[in-house]
C-alpha cells in the first residue's frame, strides 16, 4: 500500500541536547561569609543554590551536578559525597538547614513531597556542609584568611575530565551508536578540541563550571589559578563567576577567558535577588546559551592584571622571563629564573623601547642581569631579559 | 519535543481541554516531567528564567534577551508554540501595560514545590514505612520487566510470522489494547501485525513505551476512567526510584486499577499474595518512563529489550553479547547469533531467512525483502538503524559500523519506488501585500509548520492551522486598528499630523 | 483576508501528476482541489488512500520493475 507513497518516511527530527555537568565552586571561607552576614547569610545562599540546583537536574535527567566548597584552607567536596554515595552516621540530626530547623526530621527516603533524587542531593549537601564547618577550627581559620580556589577549580577539572571520558563508553546509546568507543572519546570533548560546536553534534557531557565567589585577594595561588583557567579554555568549559563580594582580579580574567559569565553583585538590593540572578544567568547551558544573549562581563573593563610569581604581588608592569614567561615584579637579584633556572640577562631596561635587536644573538651571553638595569642606551637591544 | 516518543505524548496532550491542564498541573510530578520531557531546551531555560520572577516577562524583554540570528528566532518561536499549546505560557500584559507573557499559575506553584520539596501532595510516591519481608532486587526486576515486554512485542511480531508465532502468554487486556492502537488487526481469529505494528516494533523501547501508553490513555478515557488521574499516575511513575517499594494506599481507585494494568506490561511489579498487596515496585521501565533513554548511564534495557535471550541462554556473558549480535557483510548476508525468536521474527521482517543453527541464523537482504518490509510501512531508516543498533561488536570496531553499500543500497531500494509524498495540512492563500505574504510565510516557518510556499500563486501549505488562524486574526485586529488610526489623522487634518 | 482550504498536498514527479490528473478526469475530478504546479496538488483530505490505491494500480500497468518485488499487504 505504502510503496508508492513516502509520506511517513520523512527523516525523523532527533535533536537531543547533550547532558550538561555543572559544577559549583562555593566560597565557604567563613571570613568573608562574616563580613556578608547582614545582607545575604550563607545559609540563604546554600537554600538558592539548592533550588538552582533542583533546576538544573530538572531541566535534563542526565544532567548531573557536582559541588566543591573552597574552604579557607582546603578544598572540600559536597556534592558527591566523595567515599559513599550517602553519609548516613549523622542522618538523625544532620539533615536540617543551617538556622531552618523546619526540616530537621526530613528523613529523605520517605517524603512523598519531594523528588528523591532532589532530596538525595539536598541532603548529602547539607550533611557535607556542616561537616565542613564543625571541622573548622578556631586556629585553622586565624593562619588563613583566604579560600583555596585553586584546589577546588582542579579538583572541578579532574571531575569533569574523569565524568567526560566515563559517559560515552557507558552509553552506548541506542540511536546513536555510530560513535564507537574509538571515536567517542573525541565526543567527549577530552581531545582538546577547542570547537564547541562539535561537541554538540554527538551526546557528548557539556560541562561548565560556576564559581560563586565572596573572597577576595586570591594572588597567592596566581599560578595555580591561571594554569586551571588555562586548562578549562582549552577543555572548552566556561567557567562562569557571580561574585558577591570582594575583589578577586582573576576571576573576571577566567570568565573573560573561557567565555563564561562573570557579575558582581555589589549592593544589598542586588544579593538579595541572588536566585533571580542564578536562574535568569546562570542556569542556561551552553546548547541554550547558542540561541541566547548572555550578559556580557564588563567587556573591555576585564583586568588583565596578573601577580608576579616571587612575591604574590599584582603588578602592572613587570620582568617576564624569556624561556618559561614567569612573571617577576623586580629584577632578579642573580639573573637566575627563580622557575626554569635559566640564566638571564638584562638590557637597558626602560631606556629603549623592545624593538629588533641589532646585535647579533651571541653577543650578550653571560653577562649579568643585575648590570643591566641602569646600564648607559647602546649595549643591548632588549627590553625584557634574555637567555643567559 | 526530543524524540518521536514525546512528540506522540505531546501530540495527546495538546488535544486535552484546558481544564484538564489545570487539573493535571496541580500534581507537582507532573509539572516536573511535563516541563523535563516535553519542552524544548529553549523553553526550559525560559521557564525557569519566569519561574521566580515577581513580574511577567515583557515581550521586549525577550525579544532583547534571545540572539537576533534565524536560528535563535525559530527555537524561541517554536518554545513559545508549544508552551501555549501546553497552556503553560498565557499572554498577558505588564505593570506599563505593554504585552508580557506569564506562566499559567498553577504549573508555576506546582514545579516551584517540586524544585523545593514540602507541600502535601504526596506526587512523588510513598514509599513502604516497613520493608518488604521478601524485599525484590533490581536484578530481578529488570528480569521481569524484559520477560513482560518481550512478550508483548513478540505477540505483535509473532502475528506477522505464523510459524514462529509460538504461544505467547499475554493478558486478554493487552491484547485488547494492541488491536486498540492497530498493532495488530485480527482476521478471524488470528492477529495480523499492522503497519503501525511493524513501525511500533522497529522503535526505541521508551518511545514504545510511550505509545502503548497513549493507547492505553485513548482507551481509559471511554472506560470512564479519568485522564486526569491515568496521566498524573504515569508521571509520578516516572519520578520513583528503581527497588523501593511504594505503598499503594494513597491513590485512587482509577490508579489503582491501573496497577494490574501495568503490571501486565511490566512497568510495576507486585505480589499478589495477601501480605504484599499494598506494595509496588516500579521497574526500569517505568522510572525511565520520564527521561530521555539514550542518556541515562545504565540503560542495559533500552539496548537490550529487543536483544536476545531473556536471561537465560546468555548467561554470564550476556551484558556484552546483549548489544549486538548481527554480522552483515558487504555481500548483503546477514549472520545473527541468537537463538531467541524475538530478534528471529524482527530479523525476517526485512530479511529472507536462510539457515537456521543452533546459536547462529544466516540470512539475506534482497530487494524483495526489503519492499516487501516498505510495502508493509517499515521504512529504510529504521531497518538501519535496527541494524546499527544491534550490530555485532565486531561489526562496530569499524566506522561506518554497516558496510555503505548495504546501507546504500537499502535507502535505494526504498526511494525506488516512491512516487509521491504527501502532507495533510491547509493550504492558505489570498494573504494580501506581497510584505504580507513574505511576513505570514516567516511566522510559519518559525512555528515549524510550514511545508511548502508557492510563491508565484500567493500561497503556502502549512500543516497546522490553529496559531496561524490566532496570527492571522491579530493581523487583521492590527490593520483595522492602522486604518482607523489613519482615518483619524486624515479627519484630525494638520492638527493630527504631529502624532504617530 | 486570507483563505485557509484543507486537504492533503501531495509533491511528485510532473510524470506522476499527469497520472493523478489522468486519474482524476476518469473519477468524475473527486480527488483534486487545485493543480498548484507541476509538481504539487491538492487533494480532498478522504480521498488521499483511495488514489494511492489508483495510482499504484496505474503504475502496475505502466511501470515495468526489473524484478517482481512487492506484494500488497
Amino acid at each position: 500500500m505504502n510503496a508508492v507513497d513516502a509520506t511517513d518516511r520523512g527523516a525523523v527530527q532527533q535533536d537531543v541536547e547533550p547532558p550538561s555537568l555543572l559544577t559549583i565552586i562555593l566560597d565557604t571561607n567563613p571570613h568573608a561569609w562574616a563580613l556578608l552576614a547582614d545582607s545575604l547569610p550563607l545559609s540563604k545562599v546554600v537554600a538558592n543554590l539548592l533550588v538552582f540546583i533542583n533546576a538544573h537536574v530538572a531541566i535534563n535527567h542526565a544532567n548531573r551536578v557536582a559541588v566543591i566548597a573552597s574552604h579557607s584552607e582546603r578544598a572540600e567536596w559536597l556534592y558527591p559525597t566523595p567515599t559513599q554515595p550517602r553519609q548516613q552516621h549523622d542522618q538523625a540530626n544532620g539533615a536540617t538547614h543551617d538556622g531552618d530547623g523546619e526540616r530537621a526530621d526530613v528523613h529523605p527516603p520517605n517524603d512523598a513531597n519531594k523528588y528523591r533524587p532532589f532530596a538525595q542531593l539536598e541532603h548529602a549537601l547539607v550533611t557535607n556542609l556542616r561537616r565542613l564547618m564543625t571541622t573548622t577550627t578556631a586556629p585553622s581559620l586565624s593562619t588563613s584568611p583566604a579560600t583555596l580556589l585553586a584546589g577546588a577549580l582542579t579538583r572541578a577539572l579532574a571531575y569533569i575530565s574523569k565524568q567526560t571520558a566515563a559517559l560515552p563508553t557507558a552509553t552506548t546509546s541506542t540511536q546513536f551508536n555510530y560513535s564507537d568507543p574509538s571515536s567517542s572519546t573525541a565526543a567527549g570533548g577530552n581531545d582538546l578540541n577547542t570547537d564547541p560546536t562539535k561537541a554538540h553534534t554527538t551526546l557528548g557531557l557539556t560541562s561548565r563550571i560556576l564559581v560563586v565567589s565572596v573572597s577576595g585577594d586570591l594572588a597567592d595561588k596566581y599560578i595555580e589559578i591561571m594554569n586551571a583557567i588555562f586548562a578549562c579554555q582549552r577543555l572548552s568549559i566556561p567557567i562562569d563567576v557571580l561574585k558577591l563580594a570582594g575583589d578577586p582580579v582573576f576571576l573576571q580574567q577566567a570568565a573573560d577567558t573561557t567565555g563564561g559569565i562573570y557579575m558582581h553583585l555589589a549592593t544589598p538590593q542586588a544579593r538579595a535577588g541572588f536566585l533571580q540572578y542564578l536562574m535568569f544567568a546562570y542556569l542556561p547551558d551552553q546548547t541554550a546559551r547558542e540561541n541566547l544573549i548572555m550578559p556580557a562581563g564588563e567587556g573591555e573593563g576585564v583586568d588583565f592584571r596578573a601577580a608576579c610569581f616571587c612575591h604574590k604581588r599584582i603588578v602592572d608592569v613587570g620582568f617576564v622571563c624569556s624561556i618559561c614567561l614567569s612573571i617577576f615584579c623586580e629584577p632578579l637579584a642573580d639573573g637566575t629564573c627563580l622557575l626554569c633556572g635559566s640564566h638571564l640577562s638584562m638590557g637597558n631596561y626602560g631606556r629603549n623601547p623592545a624593538v629588533v635587536p641589532k646585535r647579533k644573538k651571541g653577543k650578550g651571553k653571560k653577562r649579568a642581569l643585575d648590570s643591566g638595569a641602569d646600564t648607559p642606551a647602546g649595549s643591548g637591544g632588549e627590553g625584557t631579559p634574555a637567555p643567559g | 519535543m526530543t524524540s518521536t516518543a514525546s512528540q506522540r505524548a505531546l501530540d495527546y496532550l495538546e488535544q486535552l481541554p484546558g481544564t484538564t491542564f489545570t487539573k493535571l498541573y496541580q500534581q507537582p510530578s507532573t509539572a516536573l516531567a511535563i516541563f523535563r520531557r516535553m519542552l524544548p531546551h529553549l523553553a526550559k531555560t525560559l521557564v525557569m528564567a519566569i519561574l521566580y520572577m515577581p513580574t511577567p516577562l515583557s515581550v521586549s524583554d525577550l525579544e532583547t534577551w534571545v540572539k537576533p540570528d534565524h536560528e535563535s528566532l525559530q527555537a524561541r518561536d517554536r518554545a513559545l508554540s508549544i508552551l501555549q499549546r501546553l497552556r503553560i505560557l498565557f499572554d498577558t500584559h505588564d505593570a506599563a501595560g505593554r504585552a508580557a507573557y506569564k506562566l499559567s499559575d498553577a504549573f508555576a506553584r506546582s514545579l516551584r514545590l517540586a524544585l523545593t520539596g514540602g507541600g502535601n501532595h504526596r506526587s512523588f510516591g510513598v514509599p513502604c514505612s516497613t520493608p518488604d519481608k521478601t524485599p525484590v532486587s533490581i536484578d530481578y526486576l529488570d528480569t521481569f520487566a524484559r520477560k513482560q515486554w518481550e512478550a508483548i512485542l513478540y505477540y505483535v511480531v509473532g502475528s506477522a510470522s505464523a510459524g514462529l508465532g509460538a504461544e505467547v502468554d499475554i493478558s486478554a487486556g493487552t491484547k485488547q489494547l494492541l488491536q486498540k492502537g492497530e498493532f495488530v488487526a485480527m482476521r478471524g481469529r488470528t492477529a495480523h501485525i499492522t503497519q503501525a505494528g511493524f513501525t511500533f516494533l522497529l522503535q526505541e523501547i521508551n518511545a514504545q513505551i510511550w505509545t502503548l501508553l497513549i493507547v492505553y490513555l485513548e482507551v481509559s478515557s471511554s472506560l470512564q476512567m479519568d485522564p486526569v488521574d491515568v496521566l498524573s499516575f504515569l508521571f509520578t511513575l516516572g519520578s520513583l526510584e528503581l527497588g523501593i517499594s511504594y505503598s499503594t494506599s494513597n491513590l485512587t481507585p482509577t490508579q489503582q486499577q491501573m496497577l494490574e494494568d501495568l503490571a501486565d506490561f511490566g512497568l510495576v511489579y507486585r505480589r499478589t499474595s495477601d501480605d504484599a498487596a499494598d506494595r509496588y515496585y516500579p521497574t526500569r521501565l517505568a522510572t525511565t518512563l520520564t527521561s530521555d533513554a539514550p542518556a541515562l548511564p545504565n540503560a542495559s534495557l533500552t539496548s537490550t529489550a529487543t536483544g536476545m535471550t531473556t536471561g537465560g541462554a546468555g548467561g554470564a556473558s550476556a551484558p556484552q553479547n546483549e548489544k549486538g549480535y548481527i554480522i552483515v557483510e558487504t555481500n548483503y548476508r546477514l549472520y545473527a547469533y541468537t537463538s531467541s525468536p524475538l530478534p528471529i521474527s524482527i530479523l525476517s521482517l526485512f530479511a529472507t531467512l536462510h539457515t537456521r543453527y543452533p546459536n547462529l541464523i544466516t540470512a539475506k537482504i534482497t530487494k524483495s525483502s526489503i519492499h516487501a518490509a516498505i510495502t508493509a510501512g517499515i521504512t529504510s531508516d529504521q531497518i538501519i538503524t535496527y541494524l546499527t543498533t544491534h550490530a555485532h561488536p565486531i561489526l562496530r570496531r569499524q566506522q561506518p559500523v554497516l558496510p555503505p553499500t548495504v546501507v546504500d543500497q537499502i535507502r535505494l531500494w526504498q526511494i525506488e519506488g516512491e512516487r509521491m509524498t504527501a502532507w495533510r495540512g491547509y493550504l492558505i492563500r489570498d494573504v494580501g501585500s506581497a510584505e504580507e505574504y513574505e511576513k505570514a510565510v516567516a511566522y510559519a516557518e518559525a512555528l515549524g509548520v510550514l511545508r511548502k510556499e508557492f510563491k508565484a500563486k500567493g500561497s503556502f501549505f502549512v500543516t497546522r492551522m490553529d496559531q496561524m488562524s490566532g496570527y492571522f486574526k491579530a493581523q487583521a485586529v492590527r490593520k483595522r486598528e492602522a486604518i482607523a488610526q489613519r482615518e483619524a489623522e486624515a479627519r484630525g487634518g494638520g492638527g493630527g499630523a504631529g502624532r504617530k | 483576508m486570507p483563505r485557509a482550504i484543507a486537504g492533503v498536498l501531495v509533491e511528485c514527479d510532473p510524470s506522476i501528476k499527469a497520472i493523478l490528473v489522468k486519474i482524476d478526469t476518469e473519477h468524475h475530478h473527486d480527488f483534486i482541489i487545485e493543480e498548484i504546479d507541476d509538481e504539487h496538488l491538492l487533494i480532498k483530505s478522504n480521498k488521499h488512500e483511495d488514489l494511492k490505491q489508483l495510482l499504484r494500480d496505474a503504475l502496475k500497468d505502466t511501470v515495468r520493475e526489473a524484478e517482481d518485488s512487492s506484494e500488497s499487504d
